[in-house]
């Protein structure tokens, strides 16, 4: 397979479904940032170390920038800007904002993501279940204190959004 | 203490919103039409002559617009570093940086730059430049560096050495004099502490745009801490005059100094002259490491004479700073460092002695602390080894030896608000300290040691004595009531503009929400010298709230008028006055409304410019405490606890403040046990370029970090604020370092980081 070579790729990107033409070379970080100018996913390292290209991939943060386009066929990608139109996401971006959270904002993102992740598939997480989560996202300005404690803001948040209390 | 309507509240970064929904456009994120990409050829040579280059098969590519280099730019001298325009005085900002030299003097310095239609043809178009190169001797180590018959790393050396600018040499009597003091003191302490070449690890990438259009004015984007020092470089490169030159700041997504000093805007700047086109460069992560900046690796010895009971006598601190290839702020970070010798601990004699060398490696220059800490981790494992020798609690030593507020230090300088004891005090006590100390030894076992350790640290709030500060805001009111301000002080994301507007609204009582702050602009903002010297709440809260306060004047003024009453009989409710005896109100709109019109007076806008300049050096100070255990068995430190106790006068906003201080430990614990910049011993590259390999602490190995504030107005500062930036991260070092010597039963440590390699090899001289 040439570098060049086209190929079609289908998948879901923040609820609506998209036919692309991709280069094989592309990355998802490539094709959300260039291709749909959704530029809340960051680069920050471009080796998997970092966490600042975090999307959910069927509803798992992983890092876009060294996931093949291609590999993404079939699958439903949510995007922080999708996470905004989210009822329920959203909370978490509401519990970052009030918890402090955010002071660069560079890693933000990424950290909602990851958040996103853990929250849709643990309820109620523990503080080390919550920093495990959060380990594969850098974080240079806040020593992650107050991250924590917004995952654990948007845990509350979620749950009392699932009973019917907001 | 005196009760404010918002100063001493926590609203949120004003940024918040916008940052939290991915909206907020970081450079990288900024799209221009037209726009190329450009890439970066750097050197592969440690230190080489560049006798040929051949970009025609670069050049032929389809897409490549311009190759540029040092056989086609100009051949100007400039350091990347200056605050003021004049600031060229060679001993403190010599200049030694080229757009492109023909001598490369480090593993990632600059060769030539494509600007083409995409990134990847860049970066492919860059493997087509071919590069004839003269080898040359280098020297790639500090060690190798200060050697008296060393090879030179730089052509700027003093006298044929390595030296850079010169020494720094001063103190309270001369150098042989103190000196003579340490060794006629009845004990004497000398010990020598290295520390290691770090990374800011700022999460965003250096980027910059470039557009240069045919009326022949430059604009620059980028996200700097600095852009009236970064106009005033690229005017002087280019040759166009400062109006023809405008830098915005755009959204910072990180920098703790690392982006203070000009680093590759002026290759963009020269490319778009080229293609008449907007030009982006953004570099990936492995050449953020190796093609930026780093703090300066450190060599410190301290020689200390004291009494029996533990009092300093004498102290003389010598410090040996590798600056790498260039001099950017190199000069200036000793003279940073140097002050804090005499206003931390006090003594009758003290002197010290500094110098910055070239070497052959990653540029050094600003990095939160700035040279300071350096001198805390080097002085406060010092101080330990004495109280250990003197078998004084750590605790008790330090408090025989901090500097007392209200007192003179041996310079004769006033010590005003020196609230270090205080800090050391408070936070003994919520540590537990003496029940901690001796538990730690008792609950260690052949498997896991535990130990107990504090550090203490101070920082100034501006620049002040190192230079006059001083900052400009202008503000203006809108017609509706609301304010303006327009400030040169760049926000990094710490929350500095948030922190303005809350010192604008306590002074005007004009709510949060109707106060903008537009930041960092040339061409629309009024002067500044940069976020850095932790300067921004002290130096730009003042000249805000010394602006509010005539801006309120003017209101008062006209407000006077339009009731008919004296202006003493008015008093500010919010955003407007109101007559005490018969309650009568005049909005801010209204007061505008008239003073436009004219209706008492001459018609005018409600607006000022003002300049706040500080000529007094007040300090920030902070106790840190720790307790870590050591696997025995790997060798690994696990943090378990850190306790910061700061006084940075009156806290503004205590959410903001104390995730700057959570950042801080972040920083400081790295600097401690993991993060090191290696070199190539035979190249000089940087081999640990990415950050699975440069390890910065995560959220999993953080410790629970408790903060607190010994509050106390200082007079001088904005409702008695002063700085936290940089003091938040300069005690940290200190106390991780003395805990894990305390766990080891006391061994001497001399350099960091201290991984788990070299806690292995502590391990085997540890007899528990």
């Amino acid at each position: 397979m040439s570098m060049q070579e086209k190929k079609t790729v289908t998948f879901v990107l923040n609820g609506i479904e998209k036919n692309l033409e991709t280069e094989r070379s592309w990355t998802l970080l490539h094709v959300l940032r260039e291709v749909y100018d959704l530029t809340g996913t960051k680069y920050g390292c471009g080796t998997n170390d970092c966490g600042a290209c975090k999307v959910l991939l069927d509803g798992m943060a992983i890092n876009s920038c060294s996931f093949p386009i291609h590999k993404v066929e079939g699958k439903s990608v949510l995007t922080i800007e999708g996470v905004t139109l989210h009822p329920r996401l959203s909370l978490i971006q509401d519990s970052f904002v009030e918890a402090h959270a955010i002071q660069c904002g560079f890693c933000t993102p990424g950290m909602v993501i990851s958040a996103a992740g853990l929250l849709l598939h643990t309820k109620n997480p523990t503080e080390q279940e919550i920093r495990e989560a959060l380990k594969g996202n850098l974080c240079r300005c806040t020593g992650y204190v107050h991250i924590v404690e917004a995952v654990q803001l948007a845990s509350e948040k979620i749950q009392e959004y699932d009973n019917g209390k907001v | 203490m005196e009760r404010y309507n918002t100063v001493g509240s926590s609203p949120y970064n004003r940024e918040s919103w916008d940052k939290v929904t991915g909206v907020t456009q970081y450079i990288d994120d900024l799209r221009f039409k037209g726009m190329l990409y450009a890439a970066l050829l750097f050197s592969p040579h440690a230190h080489a002559k560049i006798v040929s280059i051949d970009a025609s098969q670069a050049l032929a590519l389809e897409g490549v617009h311009s190759v540029i280099h040092c056989f086609n730019t100009p051949d100007l001298l400039y350091n990347s570093a200056i605050r003021f325009y004049s600031d060229t005085n060679p001993a403190d900002m010599p200049c030694t940086e080229r757009v492109f030299g023909q001598e490369v003097l480090f593993v990632g310095d600059r060769v030539a730059a494509v600007a083409a239609d995409s990134e990847a043809l860049a970066r492919e178009a860059v493997k087509h430049i071919k590069v004839g190169y003269e080898l040359l001797p280098s020297v790639l180590t500090l060690e190798d560096a200060v050697v008296s018959n060393a090879a030179q790393a730089s052509p700027f050396g003093v006298d044929g050495s390595n030296l850079c600018g010169g020494w720094v040499a001063y103190g309270s009597d001369g150098e042989e004099a103190v000196l003579e003091r340490v060794r006629r003191s009845p004990l004497q302490e000398t010990s020598t502490f290295r520390t290691s070449r770090v990374h800011h690890g700022y999460m965003e990438p250096v980027a910059h745009v470039a557009l240069f259009s045919p009326s022949r004015t430059l604009t620059v984007w980028t996200s700097s801490q600095s852009v009236f020092s970064f106009r005033d470089v690229l005017s002087q490169i280019l040759g166009l005059p400062q109006n023809a030159v405008r830098v915005i700041k755009t959204v910072s997504g990180g920098a703790f100094g690392g982006k203070l000093e000009v680093m590759h805007e002026p290759v963009v700047a020269l490319l778009s002259m080229q293609t008449m086109r907007p030009v982006k460069i953004r570099l990936n992560r492995k050449e953020v490491f190796s093609s930026t900046r780093t703090r300066h690796e450190a060599r410190i010895t301290l020689a200390s004479g004291y009494t029996p009971e533990g009092k300093l006598i004498a102290q003389h601190v010598y410090s040996l700073l590798n600056t790498g290839a260039y001099a950017g702020s190199g000069p200036n970070t000793v003279g940073a460092q140097s002050g804090k010798t005499f206003v931390q601990y006090g003594a009758d004699a003290m002197f010290y002695r500094g110098g910055c060398f070239y070497t052959n490696s990653a540029i050094a220059g600003a990095m939160r602390g700035y040279g300071c800490p350096q001198i805390m981790v080097s002085r406060e494992v010092h101080m330990e080894g004495i109280a250990r020798k003197l078998g004084i609690d750590s605790v008790q030593f330090r408090l025989n030896n901090l500097l007392a507020p209200d007192s003179t230090n041996c310079m004769g300088k006033p010590t005003h608000q020196a609230l270090g004891i205080e800090c050391l005090q408070e936070g003994a006590k919520i540590f537990c300290w003496d029940q901690r100390r001796a538990q730690a030894l008792v609950k260690s076992t052949a498997k896991v040691r535990y130990g107990i350790g504090v550090g203490t640290a101070v920082h100034g709030s501006g620049w002040y004595p190192v230079y006059q500060d001083m900052t400009s805001v202008t503000m203006m009111m809108n017609n509706d009531g609301s304010l303006q301000i327009l400030t040169g002080i760049h926000d990094l994301g710490t929350g500095a503009k948030t922190v303005l507007a809350q010192i604008a609204s306590e002074a005007l009582h004009i709510p949060l929400d109707c106060i903008e702050v537009v930041e960092a602009d040339t061409a629309v903002t009024p002067l500044d010298l940069g976020a850095q010297a932790s300067r921004s709440t002290y130096i730009g809260g003042n000249c805000v709230l010394e602006c509010s306060l005539i801006i309120k004047e003017q209101l008062l003024r006209e407000a006077a008028n339009i009731i008919g009453v004296a202006a003493q009989d008015l008093h500010l409710g919010t955003s407007e006055f109101i007559e005490q005896v018969s309650g009568k109100k005049v909005s801010f709109s209204t007061i505008i409304d008239s003073a436009q019109k004219g209706l008492h007076g001459k018609q005018r806008q409600i607006a000022a410019v003002h300049s706040y300049a500080s000529h007094t050096s007040v300090y920030s100070y902070s106790a840190v405490f720790a307790e870590i255990s050591i696997s025995v068995e790997s060798g690994t430190v696990k943090v378990e606890e850190i306790l910061c106790v700061h006084n940075s006068g009156t806290i503004i906003n205590p959410a903001l403040c104390e995730g700057q201080v959570h950042g801080g430990v972040q920083m400081g614990l790295g600097y401690a046990l993991s993060e090191e910049m290696e070199l190539d011993a035979q190249r000089g590259n940087i081999t640990n370029p990415t950050f699975k390999n440069y390890h910065m602490f995560r959220a999993h190995q953080m410790p629970k970090i408790t903060v607190k504030f010994v509050q106390g107005a200082e007079p001088s500062g904005p409702y008695g604020a002063k700085g936290i930036g940089e003091c938040a991260t300069d005690g940290v070092a200190g106390a991780v370092v003395n805990a894990i010597s305390h766990a080891l039963g006391g061994v001497t440590i001399d350099h960091i980081p201290v991984n788990a390699s070299y806690v292995q090899k502590l391990l085997s001289q540890f007899v528990p």
